[in-house]
């Protein structure tokens, strides 16, 4: 194997094994371009081995960097961060909460139904997986508890629709990727929108069917509110407003009215409004919310700077040659590669966030299943529900590890490990129709604009 | 892990927060931009170029200048599995080498090229490409070298408060030695 390849697999093993020291993962990445180039350098100018990598070339970062700074595109991150964190302080979780409960409360199984539902509805304000699991369970966990539900089944349901988040659009991840994989972010939306209300279909039938056979795990209410027009009409006044915000993002992209950057701007303009209709506006909240907005930005943008750097030396250490040859020379045909891909994925994903592995392996990975002859918009998408299977699984799923903080008393480890199992299963499941059935990705995006 | 502060630290963040918090009403100005854009376009049919180049020219501050804001305020991801069980000291310590050996060596970089790069567009009198495009494309260029500037000044800072937490750490540990 040539130098420079090693120095490529070097590098690669550099960064799994230091994201393990806690330093920030972005500064990890961009010490390490840094890193190997003075290394290269070394080995060239001291020993005469051919690698072709010096401060020159690494200095080509700049360039990067500054294509990332006047990517319009781009423009629509800041914008939904803002949006979410803004929709958070309206209030609009709690008045859900109390509309769905009353609502589905009466059936078995209707208080997790209502926390589902919740967690699409509120899947903007939801882009960061951590974000979402501690809402939900600070809302939803401690109601299905006091109204005797299994715990294991509280705490899987709180897991699950917590990282569903980041698959339903708008969502960050999916502006991420959409720029890394030089794609339509409005293709992307619409290709997730199909996956996204599957995999929520399934969390639905499979908590209403739990509650059907096993009616003891998640029992209704005993006080059952007599339904009436006061009380739809006020359901009404509380689920109508973020859907409608949710559903003008995506319309005014699917009939191509705006483009994502400008549904974005809008979107978050209309969280605004919507938070001065609930009396939850004024400066103080403005000035939390906007500064929250560049401290959530920075640490995107950040590990976005940290790995364009890494993925230019490592392209020039031939790193993306040597992927490429490796999972094209894997004996097992095309389906068989995607699978194999979207395996590490899963595995990667137990210590990694999304956002490493938008910036990093997606990019690696892509142009391979593109020689494959898939499309790239399924890949993309059939990536991102590996990803948020990766973040349930045990023992170190991202959403289990937020919620261990946050958890009551009663919901420990060996009870939420127990809780997500099914609901991992059910993401296998809706993984493989994924893979089976393209048209579910591929359809929407083909009938827009 | 509380650090504690230096007079240098103490400076330093003050000045950042003092600008990121001043940035951050970039994204107010963004939001009334793009929906004052498509107003624009939408009643008058027409969508302004330099608007649009308004709209990345204020993201981009906006992130840039967050980066050390970011720092400062402690909230780059972290992978913290294994991070969260030890000891303060070797929290700090670990902390200390990835800023002197990683970080700051990348931004010294950055700020190297980062200097030509704007130098460059200065000299040329680079503008926009588009027509209608913005005047003095170097101004945001020097966007870009401000931004690593401000976030090496968090991370001299917050070397400064490690050092001065591992001092006191190595002092506590004399005296109960001392003590015993």
């Amino acid at each position: 194997m040539p130098a420079n390849e090693i120095l490529a697999l070097a590098m690669f093993a550099a960064f799994i094994g230091l994201v393990f020291t806690g330093f920030p993962v972005a500064w990890i990445l961009a010490g390490l371009a840094v890193l190997f180039t003075a290394l290269a350098i070394v080995l060239e100018v001291d020993f005469g081995l051919p690698i072709g990598v010096d401060w020159a070339y690494a200095s080509i970062s700049v360039e990067r960097i500054w294509n990332v700074m006047e990517n319009w595109v781009m423009v629509a991150l800041p914008m939904f961060v803002f949006m979410g964190l803004m929709l958070d302080r309206a209030g609009i979780a709690e008045r859900l909460m109390a509309n769905f409960a009353r609502l589905f409360g009466p059936l078995p199984g209707g208080l997790a139904v209502a926390i589902a539902l919740i967690g699409v509805l509120l899947a903007a304000t939801t882009g960061i997986i951590g974000a979402a699991v501690v809402l939900l369970a600070l809302l939803g966990l401690p109601a299905m508890l006091r109204q005797g539900y299994q715990p294991s089944l509280a705490a899987g349901t709180v897991c699950a629709v917590g990282t569903l988040g980041i698959l339903i659009p708008p969502s960050i991840m999916l502006v991420l990727m959409a720029d890394r994989m030089a794609m339509p972010v409005g293709d992307l939306f619409l290709g997730a929108v199909g996956p996204g209300l599957l995999l929520s279909g399934l969390y639905v039938a499979y908590l209403f069917g739990h509650g059907f056979v096993k009616p003891d795990a998640a029992p209704p209410t005993a006080a059952t509110v007599p339904l009436n027009w006061a009380a739809l009409w006020e359901l009404a006044v509380a689920v109508v407003p973020p859907a409608a915000l949710i559903l003008a993002v995506l319309g005014s992209i699917f009939f191509g009215v705006a483009t994502p950057t400008e549904a974005a701007g809008v979107g978050a303009a209309g969280a605004m409004a919507l938070a001065a209709a609930n009396k939850a506006l004024d400066r103080r909240v403005l000035a939390e919310v906007v500064r929250e907005t560049t401290r959530t930005t920075a640490f995107i943008m950040g590990v976005l700077v940290g790995a364009t750097a890494f993925s230019l030396v490592l392209r020039g250490l031939g790193g993306d040659a040597l992927i490429e040859r490796a999972l094209l020379d894997l004996p097992f045909g095309p389906a068989g590669v995607v699978m194999a891909i979207l395996l590490a994925t899963f595995l990667l994903g137990f210590f990694l966030d999304w956002i490493e592995l938008t910036l990093i392996i997606l990019p690696l990975v892509s142009p391979v299943v593109a020689q494959l002859g898939f499309d790239p918009v399924w890949f993309t998408v059939l990536f991102a529900v590996c990803l948020q299977t990766s973040f349930l699984t045990p023992p170190v799923g991202f959403a289990i590890f937020y919620l261990k903080r946050v958890a009551p008393a009663g919901v420990d480890a060996p009870v939420i490990y127990r809780g997500v199992v099914p609901f991992i299963l059910l993401q296998l499941l809706g993984l493989a129709i994924i893979f089976h059935w393209q048209a579910l990705v591929t359809w929407l995006p083909g009938q827009a604009y | 892990m509380e650090l504690p502060h230096t007079a240098f630290s103490r400076a330093a963040e003050r000045l950042l927060v003092a600008i990121g918090n001043a940035a951050s009403w970039l994204w107010v100005a963004l939001l009334a931009v793009i929906v004052g854009n498509v107003v624009l376009r939408y009643a008058f049919g027409e969508g302004r170029i330099e608007l649009e180049e308004i709209q990345w020219h204020l993201y981009s501050a906006g992130f840039m200048l967050g980066l050390g804001y970011a720092l400062q305020a402690d909230a780059h991801v972290r992978v913290d599995v294994l991070h969260a069980r030890w000891r303060p000291s070797t929290q700090a310590w670990l902390e200390l080498y990835g800023i002197a050996l990683f970080l700051l060596p990348f931004v010294a970089l950055m700020l190297v090229y980062g200097a030509r790069f704007v130098a460059d567009s200065l000299a040329t009198g680079e503008v926009s490409a588009s027509p209608g495009g913005l005047p003095h494309r170097w101004a945001i260029k020097a966007v870009l070298v401000l931004g690593f500037g401000l976030l090496g000044l968090a991370a001299a800072a917050r070397l400064t408060r490690l050092v001065k937490f591992l001092l006191r750490a190595d002092a506590e540990g004399a005296r109960s030695r001392a003590g015993r």
